[in-house]
């Protein structure tokens, strides 16, 4: 999922001062699990704005805030609430974000949080990165441990000389991603899949603005 | 004679460090350069060593080349991608510079400009293939150039990495991938260093084992603790401790003195790569202690 942080609040209020009221967009998938977009802290957002004075004239968590079609038909029952306010807190990810944009041309539109990074939950609140969206998948060769998030220097050849008793020359807190590698696939009796030199990696692969259509073609 | 005719000669080759300076003022490293002049068979010159700013290595690299030195130079993945990378390599070929050394990079994390977004498109051993294709007449894509260089092209392991087969494995890479010499991390075990050579002296390849000079226990305490693939000897570090603080320094000078003297009287490799670390004025001393001048 994608990971968010909520902004300081301070922050947030510096760049929404101008405005008095708000319409707050919350979505029910990863900013929910996160804690930055769920019916909890839309309330607290809530209160948060009114305590500074500010004015929600409404609020709504949507089923999935990256789906814009979707989102767009939850959203016609507050078409009074949206036009009522002076701009929307979008509190999703950045994805999110531009989906409001995009259905609301004529408002100004905030982002609440920071989109971090695409993770997995391995404890309650706790994130780890685990997928840079490179574009070409290369865990069938890597153990199933991606080197390009997991090592800071996206190393595919083997850990460099900074690795250290496991660690990571960045800081003890991270585990070497090749000591990893390695380790795993020594145990999986797989260290072949890592014995010939990898080329440079394609990234023509990521070039951005990246789009795709997962349409079946007609056949003709 | 030059670095990679010596070294394929069999001759015992030693190596020094160059650290260009963070700003325009270069006397003291033109000083340091003029006290190792005809002494050194190459000088290496750092690339924004610990991620820390300083002036490119390929500019000191020409100017050391000028002065007489030959230098080595160093290249990291860290600041320039595949495009920059080559197109320096070319630049440094038509400036006269023979060797390079092919490095991944410190993080910017380790230096002086931790908001810096790391490059690394390539890695240390595809720098190495790099090298190889323009060696060949073309780039890395396969396109020809007109003019292709001529680099005698190394690489750097760390014989005391922890744990050390996957280093091991990248060693092998790197040699696959065309590196002719290696320039190791500072070792201080030299019973460690020589099971590692064996290991080594099965490819076709140049080692030259890295000397750090130990300055003061303190400074070996601190490698213990920090640096990756250091390990001092407790017996090493006590040896510097017994000699009083006025002769910390004499101390390490001895000991780099005598690792170098075993190295070359029992041939255990193929030269060595000091590394005197703000003391580049001793390397003299170093060298002169260990019968090599
Ligand atoms: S290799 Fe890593 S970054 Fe690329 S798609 Fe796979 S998991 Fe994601
Ligand atoms: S220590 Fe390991 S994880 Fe960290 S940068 Fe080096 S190879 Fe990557």
């Amino acid at each position: 999922m994608i990971i968010t942080k909520k902004r300081d609040f301070k922050e947030l209020m510096g760049n929404i001062k101008n405005y008095k009221s708000f319409f707050l967009l919350g979505c029910s998938e990863c900013a929910t699990l996160c804690g930055t977009g769920g019916d909890p802290e839309i309330k607290s957002m809530k209160e948060a704005l009114e305590a500074e004075g500010k004015n929600v004239t409404g609020s709504f968590v949507a089923k999935t805030g990256c789906q814009v079609l979707g989102t767009k038909v939850e959203l016609k029952p507050f078409k009074d609430a949206i036009s009522e306010s002076d701009c929307i807190l979008v509190m999703s990810c950045g994805a999110g974000t531009q989906t409001t944009v995009e259905l609301f041309e004529d408002k100004p539109v905030y982002p609440t949080n920071d989109s971090m990074f695409l993770g997995n939950m391995t404890r309650m609140q706790i994130f780890d990165e685990r997928c840079s969206l490179c574009g070409k998948c290369i865990l069938d060769k890597t153990g199933g441990i991606c080197p390009i998030t997991a090592c800071p220097k996206g190393l595919l050849n083997g850990p460099c000389g900074g690795t250290n008793d496991g660690k990571c020359e960045i800081g003890p807190e991270i585990e070497c991603a090749w000591v990893r590698i390695y380790n795993r696939l020594k145990r999986i009796d797989k260290l072949e899949d890592i014995k010939n030199t990898a080329e440079p990696k394609d990234w023509s692969a990521h070039k951005k603005p990246m789009s795709l259509s997962a349409r079946e073609k007609k056949s003709s | 004679m030059s670095f990679r005719n010596n070294l394929e000669s069999g001759a015992f080759v030693v190596t020094a460090e160059i650290g260009p300076p963070k700003g325009t003022d270069i006397k003291d490293m033109l000083h340091h350069a003029k006290m190792l002049k005809g002494k050194l068979d190459a000088v290496n010159v750092t690339d924004n060593q610990s991620a820390v700013m300083r002036i490119c290595s390929l500019a000191i690299s020409k100017l050391l080349l000028d002065m007489g030195h030959e230098p080595i130079l160093q290249m990291t993945c860290r600041d320039r991608n595949r495009i920059g990378l080559q197109s320096d390599l070319l630049g440094a070929s038509v400036l006269g510079i023979k060797n390079v050394l092919c490095m991944t990079g410190d993080h910017p994390n380790a230096g002086d400009h931790k908001e810096a977004k790391p490059v690394y498109d390539v890695e240390s051993v595809q720098l190495l293939g790099i090298v190889d294709s323009l060696n060949k007449g073309t780039d890395m894509m396969g396109n020809e150039m007109k003019g292709g260089t001529d680099f005698f092209q190394g690489a750097v392991v760390t014989p005391e990495s922890n744990p050390i087969e996957p280093q091991l494995m990248k060693f092998e890479k790197k040699v696959s991938a065309g590196a002719l010499f290696f320039q190791t991390q500072a070792i201080y075990d030299i019973k460690k260093f020589t099971d590692f050579m064996k290991f080594a002296k099965s490819f076709p390849v140049k080692i030259l084992a890295g000397i750090v000079l130990l300055k003061s226990a303190g400074m070996a305490n601190y490698m213990n603790k920090f640096v990756p693939g250091i390990n001092v000897p407790q017996d090493l570090i006590d040896e510097i401790k017994n000699a009083g603080k006025e002769n910390a320094l004499d101390a390490g000078i001895n000991i780099a003195a005598r690792h170098i003297r075993q190295l070359r009287d029992d041939k255990i490799c193929d030269g060595v790569h000091i590394m005197a670390i703000g003391a580049e004025d001793k390397v003299p001393l170093v060298m002169e202690r260990a019968g090599l001048l």
